[in-house]
């Protein structure tokens, strides 16, 4: 299993590919506005939905980044609650271009060019997250890079807009043990949630495996939507656990499962939606060895998923 | 209650609450029912929204096979929500929101053999009337209230268990 030092050493790796991911993904997005491009656009939006989903490991395993510095006296552990906010209103604006960016490249198999909200969405948001990552990360290198510090001070008067207040650890998880009723509806909304996604995962990817013959794709195609309006709904209140009791969860081998059966699932899900010929077939059609191999795999990483979920108290140390 | 303590105290009872085991313990079956909730709620979406017009290219009559899933995974939570019972029937038989889950759970499969026998009838393919449309839509808000009970439970008998 990951020891906390592999998680540190996972946190100063993966913090590159946001940063340069997201400035080539906008890169390929303005390209395609600029030539007329689709498939450079949807290039792009693919770029961003796959930066979204590395984001989440890329922040969390700050965390143990944090721990492991907490008795480095020559680390400022303000630079360090700065860095940590910053991210977060960083990693909220690019959860929110991955969402926007799936939904355009799932729209796009049915409205060729994608519609003009969700390309200005797509664009407005990504840039306001390179913005919001450039100054995180520049925070973050304060914390262990002082050799390059050229202006502390100038970083320091960017707090009140980079990293407001209200997304501090201290201050989620004072609010989760000051009103109990919080995290009970967030456990019960997270519960609502795995029944969307686990219905429409069960639904969709049965159909692709040969159940259902007599029903043509399109129609499981349109269903998609609702299984990720359940995973967001589920990544906004898991995150809210994460944040408010990240001891429960970092060092908790169940956890770690439980991440990469997501990432793993969320790869076979940014597959499905960019090969849109799967759901062209019609009623009767059989799907390819491969995307049956997907859809086989895309179950079986739900119920891992659930699995690892369930076990954080038992193989690990959550409440 | 008498009866409820004999429940509890039966071996195999005593058997799962006490086992650490994360493939027959109590952790296990904790996750079976977790599954089972998956398919039958997720299932019940899925089946509503259907009828409430999401994905109208998928035939009704398809939708059968999903009702079969609905009660594998229904009986599937039948067998772990009674194992999980047993473990601590005595504190959890205390907490009014196990019949208010009881009570949700049975509208909720009430309003799926109506769709079911919707689904069923040979008209199935044309237009879905109103009537159907409505009971859709209890279904969907009668399954969000069995997953609501279903985990307050849990914050109940920690909350009110310990008193026993």
């Amino acid at each position: 299993m990951l020891t906390p030092a592999d998680l540190v050493h996972i946190h100063l790796l993966l913090n590159h590919f946001p940063t340069v991911g997201m400035i080539i993904g906008v890169g390929l997005f303005l390209l395609g506005l600029l030539n007329k491009s689709e498939d450079l656009k949807r290039g792009a939006m693919a770029v961003f939905f796959a930066i979204a989903l590395i984001s989440l490991p890329t922040y969390m395993s700050g965390y143990s980044a944090q721990k492991s510095l907490r008795s480095v006296p020559t680390v400022s552990q303000d630079v360090i609650g700065f860095h940590q906010r910053s991210a977060l209103f960083a990693l909220i604006f690019m959860e929110a271009a991955g969402v926007v960016s799936w939904y355009g490249l799932w729209s796009s198999r049915r409205r060729v060019p994608v519609g003009p909200r969700i390309t200005a969405a797509a664009v407005l948001l990504s840039v306001v997250t390179i913005g919001l990552m450039a100054g995180a990360a520049n925070v973050g290198s304060e914390i262990h890079h002082p050799e390059i510090s050229s202006n502390p001070e100038a970083a320091i008067s960017a707090e009140g807009i980079l990293a407001p207040r209200w997304l501090s650890s201290e201050f989620i998880t004072r609010y989760q043990y000051g009103h109990p009723w919080a995290w009970k509806t967030l456990e019960t909304i997270h519960f609502m949630g795995l029944c969307l996604v686990f219905g429409v995962v069960l639904v969709a990817n049965l159909r692709l495996l040969g159940w259902m013959r007599a029903a043509p794709l399109e129609g499981f195609h349109r269903l998609l939507p609702w299984g990720v309006w359940g995973f967001v709904a589920n990544s906004v209140t898991g995150m809210l656990f994460f944040i408010g009791q990240a001891f429960q969860y970092i060092e908790n081998p169940a956890f770690h499962l439980k991440m990469l059966c997501i990432l793993l699932a969320g790869a076979d899900v940014l597959y499905l939606t960019w090969h849109e010929e799967v759901w062209e077939m019609e009623a009767g059609a059989t799907t390819s060895a491969l995307v049956r191999v997907l859809a086989a795999s895309q179950i079986v990483l739900w119920i891992g998923v659930i699995y690892f979920g369930r076990m954080l108290p038992y193989i690990g140390n959550a409440f | 209650m008498a009866v409820l303590q004999w429940i509890q105290d039966l071996p195999i009872s005593a058997a799962i609450a006490e086992s650490d085991s994360l493939w027959w313990g109590y952790a296990w079956w904790l996750f079976v029912h977790a599954v089972g909730m998956g398919l039958t709620a997720g299932i019940g979406f899925i089946v509503c929204l259907r009828l409430l017009g999401v994905g109208r290219q998928i035939p009704l009559s398809s939708l059968r096979v999903l009702f079969r899933l609905f009660w594998f995974g229904f009986y599937l939570n039948l067998v772990s929500g009674t194992l999980l019972f047993m473990t601590d029937a005595t504190g959890i038989a205390r907490v009014w929101e196990l019949y208010a889950k009881l009570l949700c759970l049975t509208l909720a499969l009430l309003a799926m053999s109506r769709l079911r026998r919707f689904v069923d009838s040979t008209e199935s393919d044309r237009t879905i009337p109103p009537a159907i449309q409505k009971t859709a839509v209890v279904c969907l808000v009668l399954w969000l209230a069995v997953i609501t009970s279903g985990r307050l439970i849990a914050y109940a008998v920690e909350a009110r268990g310990a008193v026993a």
